[in-house]
C-alpha cells in the first residue's frame, strides 16, 4: 500500500492584514456552507439567505432588534477577551450572566415599589457585582486548588441556571401571578430607558459601549493589558518577569465575570423587565465565538457582535418564512466557529506533502 | 544468535554544528557497550540515526555486514533494533496490556502468552491491567523494555535510562541488561554518568564534539581517565585574572536550603550553600538535568522557598518574587532566550518592558509610557550592539546572538548587583559568544558579581573565579578557578569524588 505522507508545518510569519480577514473569509464560509444547507432542505439557497440575512435587517424595527442582541453579546466577549487573552478559559458567562441577573433581580424586585434616580444604578452594580463574584469561584478554585477553570465555570452554568429556575418558581415568584414561573414586574425607576418609542432598543447600548472603549484602554495602554499579553503570549516569561500569576487570574475573571453580569442585568432591566426562566438565549456561551471572530480585538468585536447577533434575528425570521427551527440560528454560529477554526488552522501551519512512500505495515 | 552492528563514517551537520563527524564505530553482541558524552557531544545524535528518527548526511550503518537504510523508526523496529528513550512515549491513561498491543501485530491473545513470558523469564513484576499512570518511574521503563523485547530485537539501545530512576531501581535495571546481554542481545548504553559505565559495560566509547575520542575495555579505564576523555583538555583558552576576594563585601548567602519537586522529571535540590563576594563570578558546573534549571529558578524566584535561606545584600530575600528580586538589584538571563527571556511575537521594545523597575517609569500610574520604554530600548540597541536599531521590530527576527545581547542588555543597563545567567552562550556563533563573554568579564571588573550555571566547562573555566560543580541536586565543595582543572570538573561531573 501507498500512503501520501503528510508533515504539519508552523507557519513563520502571518501577516497583520490577513490575520484579521481571515474572520471575514470564515463568514463567506458560512454563508456558503448555510446555502448547501437550505438547498439540502428543499429551499432556493439564495432565497433562503436573503430570508436570513437581509430580512430581518431591512427596516428600522429589525436594525433597533439587531442592536438589543448585539449589545449583550458584544459586552460578554469584551469581557472574556480579557480571560482568552492572558490563557484562561472562561466558559461559564453564560452563568455569570444568570447569576448577575439574579442578584441585579433580587435588587429590583426589593425596590418594586421604590421611585428614584439612584435605583437602576444600584441594581446596575449590583449586577455587575453578582457576575464578578461568580466567575471568582472557578478563579479562586484554579489558583489555589489547580482545578481546570473550563470544567468548572462551565458546570457552574447549571447551579446558576437551577438556582434561577428555583426562585422564580418558589421564592421569588409573582404573588399575584397565578403561579407562573416569573417575578413582579420592575418598577419605572427600574427599567433602562428606551431610546426611541416603538423601538426595544435601550440604554444598556450606552454601557456595552463605554465598557469597550475601556477595554481598550486597559488592554493596550495600561501595565495590567500588557500583563495579559505578555502571559497569553508566554506563561513561562510571565512568571520569569515576575507577574503576580494567581492575582492577575483572578483580575481577569473578575472583569469577564462583571461584563456578563452587566449584560445580564441589561437584559432583565431592558427588554425583559422581570425575571424569567430564560432571561438569556444562550448570549453567555454565543460570546465565546463573538470574542473568537472578533480576534480579541475590541473593535473586531464590536463588528463580530452585529453579525452573530444577525443569526439569532435571521434564524427567527426563517421559523416564521421558511418553518425551520430557530435552532437553524446555532447551526450558523456554529458554522462561523467551524470555518474560522479551520481557516485559522490553515493561516498558522502549513501542509507539507512528502510525496508517496511504501507502507509494509 | 550472533550480532553485528557498525556505523561507518557517519556525519551530520546541523546548521551552525557538526553533530556527528565521519563516525566508526563496531559493535558486537555478548557485551554491553556505553557510549559515552558530555550534553552536545553527539551521542543523542547517533542513537536517533541508529533508530531511523534522523537520516545521516554520509556514511552507512552495516547489521550482520548487510548494509542497511534506517528512513524511519518502522526501518529500526523491522531491522530488529529497540530503543527505549529518556523520556516514555506511553500512554498514560491505558493500561500496560494496551500499551503493549497498540504497535504490535500479533493477536491479543498470543501477545498475552508471550508478554507473560517475557515477564517470568526476566523477572518483571508488572500487573498487566493497571493503567500506566500508576506504575512507577522503574515499572512504565519495564514495559518500554517489554515492548523492544515482544519484537526480539538483536539490538537494544537504552538512552540515559537511570536518569529517572532510584538507585534501587537502578540495579533492577543493570540485572536485567546483563541478563539481556547474556541472551544475545547486543546493548548500547548511551550516558554521561561514568561509575555506570565501569559498573555495567564491557566496552566504551567516548564522544567529544561530534567525534569518536576514543574506544576502549572499560577494565583498562578509571573514573579519571574516562573523565579526561570526556571533557577534554583543551584549556588553552586566555583565563580570566583571578583577584583574591577575601576582604570583599559578601553580597549573596544561600545557607542549607533544600527544594523537594513534585515532578518527577524534575531534581531535588539537597542542602545548598554557597556564597559569593562583591565583584566575583561564581561558575556552577554540571552536567544538564542535574539541578541547575532549578537552582536558576530559586534564585531568580520563579520558585519560591522559604523567607529565610537566601540572603542578598543582607536582605531575605526568600520569599521574593522576580520583579521585586530586581528592585534589590539583581538580573537573571534564564538559558531559554527564546521563549522565557523574551516572548518572540513581540516587538523588542515590548520585550524590554518584562525587566521592570519602579525607577525605569515604564508604567507610571499603571499606564504603559510607550515613549519612555522605546528610548531606553534605543539605549540598549546601541550600547550592547544589537545589529538592528528598530525597536518596532519583533524579536522573533533576531538572529541568537542578537536577541541575547538584547537581553543581556536588558539586563545589566540598569546596573545590578548581581547578574545570574545560565548557559548565556548555547548555540551562539564564535562572534557572539566572545561578545557576551567581555561583557561578563566586564561587569565583573566593574565590581558586580555574577553567578554563571553553564554546561560548558571551557566557558566556566574561562570565567569563573571559583567553580563548584552540580550533581543529583547537590553542590560540591566550592573550589577556586585556579586550581580547578579539566580532569576534576570531569570527575565530579559524573558523580565521582575528588580529596
Amino acid at each position: 500500500m501507498e500512503v501520501q505522507l503528510i508533515k504539519i508545518e508552523k507557519r513563520n510569519d502571518v501577516s497583520r492584514s490577513i490575520y484579521f480577514l481571515t474572520p471575514v473569509l470564515a463568514i463567506f464560509l458560512t454563508l456558503f456552507g448555510g446555502g448547501i444547507i437550505f438547498y439540502i432542505l428543499g429551499f432556493n439557497p439564495i432565497e433562503a439567505l436573503k430570508f436570513f440575512f437581509i430580512t430581518p435587517i431591512s427596516d428600522l424595527y429589525g436594525l433597533s432588534e439587531l442592536l438589543v442582541k448585539a449589545t449583550p453579546l458584544c459586552l460578554i466577549a469584551i469581557g472574556l477577551s480579557f480571560c482568552f487573552k492572558s490563557n484562561n478559559w472562561n466558559i461559564g458567562a453564560e452563568g455569570q450572566l444568570i447569576f448577575g441577573g439574579i442578584v441585579g433581580g433580587g435588587v429590583a424586585l426589593l425596590f418594586y415599589n421604590h421611585e428614584g434616580f439612584y435605583v437602576l444604578p444600584i441594581i446596575i452594580l449590583s449586577g455587575a457585582i453578582g457576575g464578578m463574584l461568580f466567575a471568582m469561584i472557578p478563579a479562586i478554585l484554579k489558583t489555589y486548588f489547580n482545578t481546570n477553570e473550563i470544567l468548572v465555570s462551565l458546570m457552574l452554568v447549571y447551579v446558576a441556571k437551577l438556582l434561577l429556575d428555583y426562585l422564580v418558581v418558589g421564592p421569588w415568584s409573582n404573588p399575584e401571578g397565578f403561579n407562573f414561573p416569573e417575578t413582579r414586574q420592575f418598577s419605572e425607576s427600574a427599567r433602562m430607558s428606551i431610546l426611541f418609542d416603538g423601538l426595544r432598543i435601550h440604554a444598556g447600548i450606552f454601557i456595552t459601549l463605554i465598557t469597550v472603549f475601556l477595554s481598550w484602554l486597559i488592554l493596550y495602554k495600561t501595565y495590567l493589558g500588557f500583563q495579559i499579553k505578555v502571559s497569553g503570549l508566554s506563561l513561562k516569561t510571565a512568571k520569569y518577569a515576575g507577574y503576580k500569576g494567581k492575582t492577575m487570574i483572578i483580575i481577569v475573571f473578575m472583569i469577564s465575570g462583571a461584563c456578563a453580569g452587566l449584560a445580564g442585568v441589561g437584559e432583565i432591566t431592558g427588554p425583559i423587565g422581570q425575571l424569567h426562566r430564560n432571561i438569556s438565549p444562550d448570549y453567555g456561551f454565543t460570546a465565546i465565538i463573538v470574542a473568537f471572530l472578533g480576534r480579541l480585538n475590541p473593535v473586531g468585536i464590536i463588528f463580530a457582535s452585529l453579525i452573530v447577533a444577525l443569526t439569532y434575528l435571521g434564524a427567527e425570521t426563517a421559523q416564521i418564512f421558511l418553518q425551520v427551527p430557530k435552532y437553524t440560528g446555532q447551526v450558523f454560529q456554529g458554522m462561523i466557529l467551524f470555518f474560522l477554526l479551520g481557516s485559522d488552522y490553515l493561516l498558522f501551519f502549513k501542509i507539507k506533502f512528502l510525496g508517496l512512500k511504501k507502507n509494509e505495515l | 544468535m550472533n550480532t553485528k552492528l557498525k556505523v561507518s563514517e557517519i556525519s551530520k551537520i546541523y546548521p551552525g554544528c557538526i553533530a556527528n563527524d565521519k563516525v566508526s564505530l563496531e559493535f558486537g553482541s555478548g557485551k554491553i557497550y556505553a557510549l559515552l558524552g558530555e550534553n552536545g557531544a553527539g551521542k543523542s545524535t547517533l542513537v536517533k540515526i541508529l533508530s531511523g528518527v534522523v537520516k545521516p548526511d554520509e556514511g552507512e550503518v552495516f547489521l550482520n555486514d548487510e548494509s542497511i537504510k534506517l528512513n524511519s523508526p518502522l526501518d529500526a523496529k523491522k531491522n530488529n533494533i529497540g530503543m527505549v528513550f529518556q523520556h516514555f512515549n506511553l500512554f498514560e491513561t491505558l493500561s500496560v496490556f494496551e500499551n503493549l498491543s497498540i504497535d504490535s501485530d500479533k493477536k491479543d491473545e498470543d501477545l498475552r502468552v508471550l508478554v507473560n513470558d517475557i515477564l517470568k523469564k526476566y523477572n518483571f513484576k508488572i500487573d498487566l491491567d493497571i493503567p500506566v499512570l500508576n506504575l512507577s518511574a522503574g515499572q512504565k521503563q519495564k514495559v518500554e523494555i517489554i515492548r523492544c523485547l515482544i519484537r526480539n530485537p538483536k539490538v537494544l539501545i537504552m538512552d540515559e535510562p537511570t536518569s529517572v530512576l532510584t538507585e534501587q531501581e537502578t540495579d533492577d535495571l543493570f540485572i536485567s541488561l546483563k541478563q539481556f546481554s547474556k541472551d544475545g542481545i547486543l546493548i548500547i548504553y548511551i550516558t554521561h554518568k561514568l561509575k555506570e559505565v565501569l559498573s555495567l559495560c564491557d566496552e566504551v566509547a567516548v564522544m567529544r564534539k561530534g567525534k569518536v575520542v576514543s574506544v576502549s575495555k572499560t577494565i583498562d579505564e578509571k573514573i579519571e581517565s574516562l573523565a579526561n576523555k570526556m571533557v577534554g583538555e583543551n584549556l588553552n583558552t586566555i583565563k580570566k585574572k583571578i583577584n583574591n576576594f577575601k576582604n570583599s563585601e559578601e553580597i549573596l548567602k544561600i545557607s542549607n536550603l533544600n527544594f523537594k519537586s513534585d515532578d518527577p522529571y524534575e531534581t531535588n535540590l539537597n542542602n545548598l550553600n554557597l556564597s559569593l563576594k562583591k565583584g566575583e563570578c561564581l561558575g556552577i558546573a554540571g552536567i544538564s538535568g542535574n539541578g541547575q534549571n532549578e537552582l536558576f529558578q530559586i534564585l531568580s524566584g520563579e520558585i519560591i522557598t522559604d523567607g529565610t535561606s537566601i540572603m542578598f545584600r543582607n536582605k531575605e530575600i526568600g520569599k521574593l518574587n522576580p520583579r521585586e528580586r530586581r528592585e534589590y538589584l539583581m538580573a537573571f538571563s534564564p538559558e531559554d532566550r527564546i521563549s522565557q527571556a523574551a516572548v518572540p511575537e513581540l516587538k523588542i521594545y515590548e520585550n524590554v518592558a518584562l525587566n521592570n523597575f519602579k525607577s525605569s517609569n515604564f508604567f507610571e500610574k499603571g499606564l504603559v509610557n510607550e515613549k519612555k520604554i522605546k528610548e531606553h530600548s534605543k539605549k540598549i540597541l546601541s550600547n550592547f550592539s544589537v545589529n538592528t536599531d528598530n525597536v518596532e521590530l519583533k524579536s522573533q527576527f533576531l538572529s541568537g546572538g542578537n536577541l541575547q545581547k538584547l537581553i543581556i542588555g536588558r539586563e545589566l543597563i540598569t546596573s545590578p548587583e548581581l547578574l545570574v545567567c545560565f548557559n548565556p552562550t548555547w548555540g551562539l556563533d564564535v562572534g557572539a559568544i566572545n561578545y557576551i563573554h567581555e561583557t561578563l568579564i566586564q561587569i565583573n571588573e566593574q565590581g558586580k558579581s555574577s553567578i554563571l550555571i553553564s554546561t560548558d566547562n571551557d566557558e566556566l573555566l574561562k570565567l569563573s573565579d571559583r567553580i563548584c560543580v552540580i550533581y543529583k541536586g547537590k553542590l560540591s565543595k566550592i573550589m577556586n578557578a585556579d586550581t580547578v582543572t579539566a580532569e576534576k570538573l570531569g570527575i565530579l561531573m559524573g558523580g565521582g569524588s575528588i580529596d
